[in-house]
């Protein structure tokens, strides 16, 4: 199916669980609300005509410095073996309390990149059966991926300030 | 009770823990599994993964487009050029640029030689990790040659950083067409010589056959990608199916075997050596003349001796040195298909010259979990075959 076709028969099939949709640089994206991610999934996935059975890729965005509402958004990257398309789907989700449910029940592969959103941004996900840190160490502070973490700073602990923890404030980055 | 009743009560508790890495030689990198034993059989497998992280994707946030491509050769740092060409697609992509099909071979060549020289280093170690010795020699043998082409054109032998936004870095050499000629006519005797060692030899069969087997469904559940799942029975690669830099000009298979075992994948990338052969050697004879990157100066460099004569010469290499390219605002994904599997990068931009986000799809970082859920049940002698047979590379899964 062609982008155009998809987002039609997602549209047609969804309703008004769909935020927006439509067709970027060739790729089909739709945006959708966190709470109805686990419905949009399974749908995707079961629908024979659209049968996504390939998570290619989970990642999130901080649009910080864009001033934009929602500030995150985590982006799924679906892929379909047998029918060779492509569907993007875009969640966007509040500064404060960021959670998405997970999408692990329907694609195992979803597993890591949701560890590595709840380590790298710190959303929670809801129903993942393993959350936890899972490239920065378990006592690390803060969540290195969002734009107010600073890129040159590092806690260095020595026997002297081992209970020295800095600030990780919410500002611009300097240095662009 | 005394210390020694203590000790009897613990040890009833069947299973025993076993910590395999992150200095162990058969993972392969800096990668640490937990792995809980009944005897030598393992009942679960607790992957530990975050040793070689570098901050590659925060970095990106804080450099220019051009700065990113040295970066990203050090992500799967078996098969820099894919990593070049994963990100320059993508960003040329957002920008619209079209490559001219000189620079599409060139980079096809480039892209080639190195999925041999990957899946090379592949064989050498894996066939070290089961036991043979001699595969490892003659292996680097050839991976050496690949790395002396790399040299000759880039000047660099493994970190070539040769695929740039808008093309490449540097024409071809004669001396390099020529030094790919010798390669490609002597390379598949050389296949052979490998598979004369291990295809049918019995120790080689007793340890992979029918060990370590994923079904095609959870091959395609569990994200893997790349040889892992054409081993499973799923005819899947982006170079057939998602036509990027010209692939549709080549002639060549895509090899699919059914078991989904150890061997499976050995069989799959011995093919893929050879295929990746057909290609080089197709790209080689049919090297279109002409421009061997983009003639838009707001993109590549202009040649070096106009700087002297031309003025707007001069601005457009101030302004690319000094600004860099800047990309539309949006954001898109393209995969590619690298030496183990899906390999892209998903890159938002505001419309300034650094990225807002620069995301890597590894394909080893996604095959981690499947790969310990193969584990449970084995042998903790043929777990180390496992590690082997996915081929994982750490510098992409930590980032």
């Amino acid at each position: 199916m062609t982008g155009e076709e998809i987002i039609e028969k997602v549209k047609s099939s969804l309703g008004e669980g769909i935020q927006a949709a439509g067709v970027v640089l060739g790729d089909a994206v739709i945006h959708v609300a966190p709470e109805s991610l686990p419905g949009t999934a399974k749908f995707l996935r079961e629908d024979p005509d659209l049968c996504f059975d390939y998570l290619s890729q989970i990642t999130g965005v901080d649009y910080l410095e864009q001033d934009r509402e929602p500030r995150f958004e985590v982006v799924y990257e679906l892929h379909s073996m047998d029918h060779n398309h492509t569907i993007r789907i875009r969640v966007g989700l509040p500064e404060d309390g960021p959670s998405v449910p997970t999408v692990s029940d329907i694609w195992k592969g979803a597993l890591y990149p949701e560890m590595e959103l709840f380590d790298m941004f710190g959303f929670d996900i809801p129903g993942h059966p393993n959350l936890k840190r899972l490239i920065m160490p378990d006592d690390w502070e803060g969540h290195p991926l969002r734009k107010d973490y600073p890129l040159m700073t590092e806690d260095v602990a020595f026997s002297f300030n081992k209970d020295y923890k800095s600030e990780l404030v919410k500002t611009k980055p300097e240095t662009r | 009770m005394d210390t020694t009743q203590q000790g009897l009560l613990e040890r009833e508790k069947d299973t025993m823990t076993l910590n395999m890495g992150p200095q162990h030689p058969s993972t392969h990198g800096v990668f640490r599994v937990i792995l809980e034993m009944d005897g030598e059989i393992i009942v679960s497998a607790e992957p530990d993964i975050g040793y070689l992280h570098t901050g590659i994707e925060k970095n990106a946030e804080h450099k220019r487009y051009s700065h990113i491509i040295p970066m990203t050769d050090r992500l799967d740092y078996l098969n820099p050029p894919g990593n070049n060409l994963a990100f320059c697609l993508t960003v040329e992509k957002l920008m619209d640029i079209e490559i001219p099909p000189r620079a599409d071979y060139l980079r096809v060549i480039m892209v080639e030689l190195s999925r041999i020289g990957s899946h090379l280093l592949w064989l050498a170690t894996h066939a070290l990790d089961i036991g043979a010795m001699t595969v490892f020699l003659y292996c680097w043998r050839e991976r050496e040659k690949i790395l002396d082409l790399n040299e000759i054109v880039s000047g660099v032998r493994m970190m070539t950083s040769y695929i740039r936004i808008g093309g490449v870095a540097l024409d071809s050499t004669p001396e390099w067409i020529k030094g790919i000629h010798e390669f490609i006519d002597e390379f598949p005797s050389k296949v052979d010589e490998y598979e004369k060692l291990l295809t049918h030899n019995p120790i080689w069969l007793d340890r992979t056959q029918g060990i370590a087997i994923i079904s095609r469904e959870d091959a395609i559940n569990y994200s893997m990608s790349g040889p892992v799942l054409r081993a499973s029975g799923v005819d899947f690669d982006f170079r057939k199916k998602r036509p990027y830099t010209r692939y549709e000009d080549f002639k060549f298979d895509v090899p699919v075997k059914t078991n989904g075992d150890i061997y499976d994948r050995y069989l799959v990338r011995i093919e893929e050596m050879r295929q990746s052969r057909e290609i080089v050697k197709q790209a080689v004879n049919n090297l279109p003349d002409g421009p061997w990157k983009v003639e838009d100066n707001k993109v590549s460099l202009p040649p070096r001796d106009t700087l002297h004569t031309s003025m707007e010469a001069l601005i457009h290499h101030f302004k690319l040195v000094s600004e860099g390219v800047s990309v539309p605002a949006g954001e898109t994904y393209v995969p590619t298909e690298g030496a183990r599997g899906e390999m892209g990068f998903y890159i938002v931009s505001d419309g300034s010259n650094i990225p807002l986000r620069m995301k890597l799809r590894a394909p080893s970082f996604m095959v981690i979990p499947g790969m310990c859920m193969m584990m449970e049940g084995l042998f903790i002698a043929d777990a180390v075959a496992l590690i082997g047979s996915v081929d994982i590379v750490m510098g992409e899964v930590d980032r």
